[in-house]
């Protein structure tokens, strides 16, 4: 019985996914399969806050390891989740064809990502990130204009399935070398292991599949055309749930490079470079887009770089400081497309000077609109502003103070262009002054995502303890 | 109740309120009763602040992320309390300044309100963490008020301040950091932090960047050029604001961070950083003669004024006329604040009636418009720094300690200080005497009058006091210009 109950998030969402399977095949009407996954969300929530302080492992030992870690990304996840969902009550431009199985998709592709963060074994893992990609490649291909939709998704389905063949390359090498797919088994077998080159190519190769959803330089090339070209909800998805569930993997594979005697250096100052990479190109290439959803593809790539900054250090500091800044990317992150989504609710493609006058429009918008932006960029009393201080705070703990200066000086130029987006909306006449009236589901979320947003920012204390918790549960 | 911490959350409240408030005509009355109320409130500090004690008063901790070191620590030493009444004046009589506003009311006062919370923040914080957040939140809304409510080139003018201030926050980022986990306290609590003795080799290579990061906002030179254009191109009470307080931030960071924090670093950077305070005083100076508008000379003179709390500050670290040198400074602080508060908040008020700040345009404007422009002669008095006015005993005070610390750089600047006359007196003479010009005669009846008077007056009334009773300022500051000085 408590093994059902370890595995309640999942159960659920296995269950919700069965039952938005049959939608289609009874040719439901979107609106009641709309309302399905959204039942399926809130209760998915609920499981993982229900069974926050669980720990076990509900299968065989090893494999599958609930602890504090999994159950606070699980929880995310799922609020990600049913965040997405409630602004997709009109998803204009998904194929009206496959509006019943779009939500079926990304249930089940948070399902899997939500087993990629509990697994703790590399075949576990491989497969759950594998069956966590497919419904997510289908799902940006779904644009209702196929011309518009078609090079990015191929562009998306290519780089993810080369990314993942890296990654499997990469087990294959750390099974070589410790004989075990185990990662208690790689933990224990580390002090001996850890002078083979072997052993730190093949994880930074093994590293690569989640790279990609992180969108770190160089696997980050799919990043702008996808943001751009995918169905808004789609892409608000693949911008905040896939996003946390990359940092989360990513601090597991590199805490098991950290555990025991042995130093991370190699990987950390590979992972160091990246990110520098990462937060350059994402801010300079950001500078000159016309397109809101392509710049905010590359701002993707610039906070995929502040993370690993934090991730790097491969410190206790450095987890919190990332697992702290995950739910705080998944909220600043979907109020900012969920403007976008109801901005742009029509069009196939949203510039930024489609949100000129958005405070005449809809103050509402213009308004989380704001908040958000001032989240990315870093600004206080958003949430911004304090995850930069601790991912900052973990590099400078290792004397890292060089590094810390590029990041920040990278914040400022990344200033820039939210403000040029923040001009449209705030100072700009608009082009039609016809009012956004959104639906109730909508102003919910974005009063949720604003008003978490700006809690996490005042009020942090116990979100910090809540991601310490879970880094401690990392390091055990 | 505490009191700081209602000094702070009256604003917070205020943003609340408005926010809900549909007319204009309320959201204008809440505003200038909690612009009151503070005022009220910082009096009372300001009272019951025992000077003869000194030291840090009013403490509040409140345990804010344990396992991260930060608390919400707030108190105030005589600099602090100055400065909190500072603010509340400028708020107040900035609130009233923009009483005739139409445009897009609510959005206005939330930012400013907003602004007003940052930097009653900053001003009270003892927590290293909650002195930044404070920071950024103060600099943050210049962005939308310059944008909006902004004329002339505002695009550039705004986003050159974003990119500016916050290039300057880029710097005391791993700097802030560097110094918490340099000392190993485990904590921001910049009263334990300054307790801490730092290895000489770090204060060495941190000071700069806290120094410079903080100075881009007190408008040091070089990297003053963001101050003159937001300036020019902000509405009048914003002008107020960013001059009269937001750029005591930054000479308020340097002085809590810096100077206390790591003296040994004050004491190493202080002769480079006077010769560009020095330079900023006669540079500001002379562009100021040269400009045409009359918010560019007095966003120029605000650079050259600025630079004499930046010489003063460097000054007391070297230790020969510390106490003169760091009681100028402070003064300075308070006095430039009040005196630009006013030169704004008048040259609005004319911009509003003419639709032009252009200096040249005018000529005898005093025969049509003299009580404005008698508001205008007060404050350029104060700023040539005319004895019975405030700005008086700031400047000579630095000045003097200039003079007996470095006596090259003291005659310099009092030949600044003689430019200085000179462009007030210049701007005096194009724009309020001479024969009276006949474009402006229908300005004679729309004089200052009634309510329009009362901030200005107000401001006005506090240039005078301190001029007059010196004292009250000096007993109020002396004791931790004493404390801080004991660092060196």
């Amino acid at each position: 019985m408590s093994d059902t109950l370890l595995f309640a998030p999942e159960l659920v969402l296995l269950i919700f996914g069965l039952l938005l399977f049959l939608c289609p095949v009874f040719d439901l009407s979107y609106r009641l399969t709309w309302k399905l996954a959204l039942v399926g969300g809130a209760l998915a929530l609920g499981a993982g806050l229900w069974t926050l302080n669980m720990t076990g492992e509900p299968f065989a030992p090893g494999i599958y390891r609930v602890d504090f870690f999994s159950q606070f990304i699980k929880t995310i996840l799922a609020l990600g989740y049913l965040l997405t969902i409630a602004i997709s009550h009109r998803p204009q431009t998904l194929d009206r064809a496959s509006w019943l199985e779009y939500p079926m998709f990304l249930l089940l592709a948070t399902l899997c990502i939500i087993m990629m963060a509990t697994a703790t074994e590399m075949l576990t893992l491989y497969i759950a990130m594998e069956l966590a990609a497919y419904p997510l490649y289908i799902a940006v291909a779904l644009h209702r204009n196929p011309q518009i939709g078609g090079e990015s998704s191929t562009k998306y389905m290519l780089q993810g399935m080369v990314a993942s063949a890296i990654s499997l390359y990469g087990m294959s090498f750390l099974f070589g070398v410790f004989a075990t797919t185990y990662f208690s088994g790689i933990s224990a077998g580390l002090p001996a292991a850890a002078s083979q080159p072997l052993f730190w190519i093949g994880l930074l190769l093994l590293l690569a599949g989640f790279l990609f959803k992180l969108a770190v330089f160089p696997f980050h090339f799919w990043t702008p055309d996808t943001y751009q070209t995918a169905p808004h909800q789609v892409v608000t998805y693949l911008a905040t749930v896939s996003k946390v569930a990359a940092i989360a993997i990513l601090c597991r594979l590199v805490a098991l490079a950290s555990n025991g005697e042995w130093s991370a250096d190699s990987i950390s100052s590979v992972l160091m470079w990246m990110s520098v990479a990462a937060m350059s190109l994402g801010n300079f290439a950001a500078l000159v887009q016309k397109d809101l959803k392509r710049l905010l593809g590359y701002s993707a790539v610039a906070h995929a770089g502040y993370i690993l900054v934090a991730i790097q250090t491969g410190t206790l500091l450095g987890f919190s400081a990332a697992l702290f800044y995950a739910p705080a990317y998944l909220a600043m992150s979907f109020i900012c497309f969920l403007v976008v989504c109801e901005v742009g609710a029509d069009n196939d493609l949203v510039t930024i000077e489609s949100v000129a006058g958005l405070h005449r429009r809809s103050p509402l918008l213009a308004a989380t609109l704001l908040v958000g932006l001032f989240a990315l960029i870093g600004l206080p009393p958003t949430v911004g502003f304090i995850g930069k201080w601790f991912l900052f705070s973990a590099a400078l703990e290792q004397n890292q103070f060089l590094l810390v200066l590029v990041a920040a000086i990278n914040a400022v130029v990344g200033l820039y262009y939210y403000l040029l987006v923040l001009r449209q909306a705030y100072q700009a006449e608009p082009t039609t002054d016809a009012p956004i009236s959104s639906a109730p589901g909508v102003k919910i979320a974005a009063l949720t995502g604003a008003v978490l947003v700006l809690i996490m920012g005042t009020f942090p204390g116990r979100y910090w303890d809540m991601a310490t918790q879970a880094a401690s549960a990392l390091l055990d | 109740m505490p009191l700081l911490s209602s000094i702070l959350l009256v604003p917070v409240a205020t943003l609340v309120l408005l926010l809900l408030l549909p007319s204009a005509r309320s959201i204008r009355w809440v505003c200038a009763l909690s612009g009151l109320s503070n005022c009220i409130l910082s009096a009372l500090l300001w009272h019951n602040y025992d000077s003869g004690i000194g030291g840090v008063q009013f403490e509040e901790i409140i345990p804010w992320v344990k396992g991260a070191g930060i608390s919400y620590h707030v108190g105030v030493d005589g600099f602090s309390t100055v400065l909190i009444m500072l603010n509340s004046i400028v708020y107040f009589t900035g609130v009233l300044t923009m009483w005739d506003l139409r445009q897009r009311v609510k959005e206005y006062f939330a930012f400013m309100v907003l602004l007003v919370v940052g930097v009653y923040g900053v001003f009270m914080s003892l927590d290293l963490f909650f002195l930044f957040f404070f920071y950024e939140i103060a600099v943050v809304p210049m962005y939308p008020l310059i944008l909006i409510w902004g004329s002339g080139n505002k695009d550039y003018a705004a986003m050159k301040l974003m990119v500016f201030l916050l290039a300057g926050s880029a710097l005391l980022f791993p700097a802030l950091l560097a110094v918490y986990h340099t000392a190993g306290l485990g904590t921001f609590d910049m009263v334990a932090l300054a307790a801490h003795n730092f290895d000489p080799q770090f204060q060495i290579f941190c000071y700069p960047f806290i120094y410079i990061g903080f100075g881009v906002l007190a408008g040091m030179f070089p990297l003053h050029g963001w101050s003159p254009t937001g300036h020019v191109a902000a509405p009048s009470a914003v002008s107020m604001l960013h001059a009269g307080v937001l750029m005591k931030l930054g000479a308020f960071g340097i002085l809590a961070v810096g100077m206390r924090i790591l003296p040994a670093g004050a004491v190493y950077w202080a002769p480079t950083f006077a010769v560009l305070a020095a330079i900023g005083i006669i540079y500001g100076a002379f562009v100021a003669m040269r400009q045409t508008d009359f918010k560019f000379v007095i966003g120029f003179s605000s650079v050259s004024h600025m630079g004499i709390v930046l010489l003063g500050l460097n000054l007391a670290t070297l230790g020969i006329a510390g106490s003169d040198a760091l009681n100028g400074a402070v003064f300075q602080m308070f006095a430039h604040g009040i005196m630009t508060a006013l030169f704004f908040s008048t040259v609005g008020f004319i911009y509003d009636r003419a639709h032009s700040k252009t200096i040249a345009d005018f000529g005898g404007l005093g025969s049509q418009m003299p009580r404005a422009v008698a508001l205008f002669i007060i404050a350029g008095l104060c700023g040539a720094g005319l004895p019975g006015l405030a700005s008086f005993w700031a400047e000579l005070l630095v000045f003097l300690a200039a003079l007996k610390t470095y006596p090259i750089i003291g005659v310099c600047i009092v030949l600044g200080l003689v430019i200085t006359a000179v462009y007030i007196l210049r701007v005096f003479g194009l724009a309020f005497f001479g024969p009276p010009n006949p474009r402006w005669e229908g300005l004679r009846d729309q004089d200052m009058k009634g309510m329009e008077l009362l901030p200005r007056v107000v401001l006005v009334a506090v240039l005078f006091f301190f001029g007059l009773f010196p004292q009250a300022m000096l007993g109020m500051i002396d004791g931790a210009t004493a404390v801080l000085l004991g660092r060196f």
